[in-house]
């Protein structure tokens, strides 16, 4: 086994990341392993993918099958080496459909189809035994003795941005929202990768050119959020619970939380959301459920100590599992890409054995006595309603400085830098948040500023597409360059989707990102001197220190 | 994140004078370290610091609390071979009822962590709901529980696991009992049980058992289940009441539409022994790749379907596999059985390690 891709690799050895017998996210190596094998598989069909979309021949569902097994090697999203072993049967069939569309389309064009090697010729053993033995030779850090570290480095980057693109688009795509444009470019981006590339310059522009692209899919994305369930508005959101049966819905998945609510409609069943889950309360469409009653607990990582304690199931959606702790192992339940052993997975949407677990426990006896809220809903639409009061006080002086501070929280120390830089900001400062961060800031009353909210919650990190639109139409009111606006960005990353949007915001040109709590360990001095060059990257430091820095550049 | 290389420790108090460390491992990476003290087995020692490891008989008899010593000196109780045969003994087995450690002792456990029962074995009241003779001398119990405080309603278990059952008026003794049916939310048990000539309970079942009876249950419990080993097929080989726990496993496979091929071999000696063949059907009926038989040891003129024993059975379809992948085989039954099965796996190549077993002795 051989991991790095998140924020948890381990950085106590001589070779930085996890390397057995645990991942520090919990994987194991068979499942580490048989990650490396999928993403190898994947690479082949895209290989053939695009070639056959070159000549006009694209496979429908060769796209979305990438985009379903690419999510699944995220960071706390699957854990079953079974659910891999058949997908990478899977993804050698889908290959093979596809090599077989793109050879018929040649020859139809009176062209010999091209002979391809690497991923594209592959053949999966039979077994996991078989599949094991063939893991080491696809490690993402593989070829490091011949291309070194720098080549490995960013050729990891470009794979953990493609997996970020490919989790983004899962989400839209589940909500009817499907782009040629994009599936063309994570076809490309896997078979350029395929080729074992080895220019630097060339890496690094492209991984640039994956942030224009993954900029595409979260627009998508805001499209497939907004159009399937209205657009945010502000709403208060309860964060104690209340007497009744109770369903705790973790992770991003919108659809499947509509699909649960519609599904414990009349049946006394109470839905509450937790972690990532939280901006759904702002959706009129998912708001009008009566039954949707409020947020339960914090962040991914307290879900151990806070799925023990919560009386009904749980239901795991996309990323953000760990490992069940027995006292609820067997009422949590995955559905979607997730996957744990030996925990119940629900497919096709059907929820039915979630509901009657439901049902057969205690649920919350009485309400919680204190009544606590925080307040949701400040998507693109709900901000840019006002933008004329926020441009006006900004011109006013009332506000002096915008904070972007977001990402995706974690268990890793020094993230409880985020909460003290958000709580650092000055009064005449408006914070913006976004991801699962938030919840180590967003219990503190930040008050207002001319009837402007000083903390703006814009929802998931799905959607930091929204950030953006509200950075430009700043820039647009003050007739300056992103990298010109009153704006800081504090980041914090965990996981590949940070990652892809961080590339985003560098290819719009923000500049003076502070990313932590740490860089990925990928990143060797080279590179992360190139991005500090190049894109005025900085690593977090004492966040008074960093807010006061950023109020003196902006004065300047 | 859970670092799974952070040992699990707790306070066991005052550490006992000449008391030992025990390190225990499990498959999933978990670590255990508590102290035993002289006199102590490593069964009681972990009880007393605070988990339940999966025994049953706690006397050396049963094989469910089987582990492997990989460093330490021990002392090693009286125990059958048949729950620990010389030859797992002469690798390093023990049964942990049976362990006595002389020095700081290490262990392997072939189950994950999940097995384990942190706090104390939970005790459940409910009420039989039917007593059903299905065949000569096996009796099928059903079991509703009353809803438990804090896990409501369900009665939740792992494919594979037991119950022990408080003998009503016996003063507390207890007999220990597969699980047949998956872990729900209705706190349904189902049970099958050997009606033994002079055994404790199956005198209750025989004698004074009716339906509307209320029973104690301490559960669930146990190491045997499924074991993830991706699409490798599995095989469930069952003799008598030992059908019980891999027709749990067959039927989660179905509930939980699992994808792996599935052959199931459930074999008694009589005709008038079998049983089991509805609950079998359905399974098939619903889960792709599935099938199964049932044979007759000593069959009668009656009898249409296979013969042979469930170790011949076995011995014959390894014999087609032809190339194909081999299976992980399921055990559980009498030790002649487990005996006979993990030789034919043997003699087929089947590493032992992919031999899951549940031996049944009579109790």
């Amino acid at each position: 086994m051989f991991c790095y891709q998140c924020e948890q690799a381990d950085r106590t050895g001589e070779m930085l990341g996890c390397a057995g017998p645990l991942g520090n996210c919990g994987k194991d190596p068979a499942t580490a392993d048989l990650q490396d094998v999928l993403i190898h598989a994947v690479k082949g069909i895209a290989q053939y993918a695009t070639r056959a979309r070159a000549l006009g021949a694209p496979d429908e569902e060769a796209a979305p099958f990438i985009l379903y097994a690419v999510f699944t090697t995220l960071t706390n999203v699957n854990f079953n080496p079974t659910r891999f072993v058949a997908l990478i049967q899977q993804a050698a069939a889908v290959r093979d459909r596809v090599r077989a569309r793109y050879e018929d389309a040649a020859r139809a064009r009176g062209q010999q189809p091209e002979q391809l090697t690497g991923p594209a010729r592959w053949e999966p053993a039979a077994d996991l035994d078989g599949l094991l033995r063939q893991a080491p030779s696809y490690r993402v850090d593989a070829g490091l003795g011949a291309v070194g570290p720098d080549v490995v480095g960013l050729r990891s980057l470009h794979l953990y941005a493609i997996k970020g693109i490919c989790a983004y688009s899962y989400h839209a795509h589940v909500l009817g929202q499907q782009n040629d444009d994009v599936s063309a470019g994570v076809e490309e981006a896997l078979a350029y990768l395929a080729e074992q590339p080895t220019e630097t310059e060339e890496l690094l522009a492209r991984a640039v050119g994956l942030g224009r692209l993954n900029l595409t899919v979260m627009e998508m994305l805001d499209a497939a959020n907004t159009g399937t369930f209205g657009p945010q508005q502000p709403t208060a959101v309860r964060t104690t619970p209340v007497a009744g049966k109770a369903i705790l819905v973790s992770g991003h998945d919108l659809r499947d939380l509509a699909a649960l609510l519609e599904q414990t409609k009349d049946t006394g069943v109470n839905v509450y959301t937790h972690g990532e889950m939280l901006p759904a309360h702002a959706y009129p469409l998912l708001k009008a459920y009566p039954h949707l009653v409020g947020n339960y607990g914090g962040a991914w990582q307290d879900q151990q100590r806070e799925f023990t304690k919560f009386p009904g199931p749980i239901l795991m959606t996309s990323n953000c599992i760990i490992e069940p702790y027995p006292a609820y192992r067997r009422r949590i339940f995955t559905t979607g890409p997730v996957g744990w052993p030996g925990v119940r997975h629900l497919a096709d949407r059907d929820f039915s054995a979630l509901i009657k677990a439901a049902q057969a426990m205690p649920g919350f006896r009485a309400d919680e006595p204190e009544e606590r809220f925080i307040t949701v809903g400040f998507g693109r639409d709900a901000l840019l309603s006002v933008a004329d009061k926020v441009t006006d006080a900004v011109r006013q002086g009332a506000i002096r400085h915008f904070f972007l501070v977001g990402g995706c929280d974690g268990p890793t120390v020094g993230r409880e830098y985020y909460r003290d830089f958000a709580l650092g900001a000055p009064d005449d400062s408006v914070v913006m948040t976004l991801g699962c961060a938030k919840y180590r800031f967003n219990g503190h009353d930040f008050g207002e500023i001319d009837g402007i909210p000083r903390l703006l919650d814009l929802g998931q990190c799905n959607d930091a597409f929204s950030a953006v639109k509200i950075a430009q139409a700043l820039a647009g009111a003050f007739e300056c360059g992103l990298d010109e606006l009153p704006l800081t960005l504090a980041l914090s990353w965990t996981e590949q989707k940070a990652v892809a949007v961080l590339l985003s915001l560098l290819a719009l040109g923000f500049r003076n990102i502070h990313l932590g709590p740490s860089l990925p360990v990928y990143l060797t001095p080279g590179l992360v001197a190139a991005l500090v060059d190049t894109f005025g990257l900085r690593t977090i430091g004492d966040p008074a220190i960093d807010v006061a820095a950023a109020l003196e550049r902006s004065a300047s | 994140m859970t670092s799974a290389t952070e040992p699990r420790t707790g306070s066991a108090g005052e550490a006992a004078d000449g008391a030992v460390p025990v390190t225990l491992h499990t498959v999933d990476g978990q670590r255990l370290e508590f102290p035993c003290a002289p006199g102590q087995s490593v069964l009681e020692a972990a009880a007393e610091w605070g988990a339940a490891l999966p025994a049953a008989c706690r006397q050396g008899t049963c094989g469910s609390c089987r582990a492997t010593v990989v460093s330490g000196a021990y002392d090693l109780g009286a125990h059958s071979t048949q729950a620990l045969p010389p030859g797992e003994r002469a690798n390093g087995g023990v049964l942990l009822c049976r362990t006595f450690p002389r020095e700081a002792l290490a262990a392997e456990l072939p189950y994950g962590d999940s097995r384990i029962v942190y706090g104390s074995i939970p005790v459940r009241e409910g009420t039989l709901t039917a007593l059903d003779h299905v065949a000569r001398d096996t009796v099928r119990l059903e079991l509703v529980l009353e809803p438990d405080e804090e896990e409501g309603g369900g009665f939740q278990f792992d494919a594979g696991q037991f119950v022990e059952v408080e003998v009503p008026d016996s003063g507390g003794a207890r007999r220990v009992y597969s699980l047949a049916n998956t872990g729900n939310w209705d706190g349904v048990l189902e049970l099958y049980v050997k009606l033994l000539p002079d055994g404790l309970f199956s005198s209750y079942l025989r004698e004074r058992a009716r339906v509307g009876d209320r029973l104690t249950v301490h559960g669930p419990q146990g190491a045997f289940g499924l074991r993830e080993t991706g699409l490798r097929p599995r095989w469930f080989v069952a003799g008598g009441t030992g059908l019980a726990p891999l027709l749990s496993m067959a039927r989660q496979m179905a509930e939980w539409q699992e994808p792996q091929q599935a052959w199931f071999c459930f074999g008694v000696n009589e005709e008038d022994d079998v049983f089991g063949e509805a609950p079998l059907q359905e399974i098939a009926a619903g889960l792709p790749g599935f099938t199964h038989e049932i044979c007759v040891r000593r069959p009668g003129t009656r009898w249409q379907g296979a013969v042979g024993t469930p170790a011949e059975r076995l011995a014959a379809a390894l014999r087609t596999l032809d190339g194909t992948e081999s299976p992980d085989i399921y055990v559980c039954g009498p030790p002649a059985l487990i005996e006979a099965v993990t030789d034919v796996a043997t003699a087929e190549g089947i590493p032992q390690d992919r031999v899951f077993r549940e031996l049944f002795l009579p109790t």
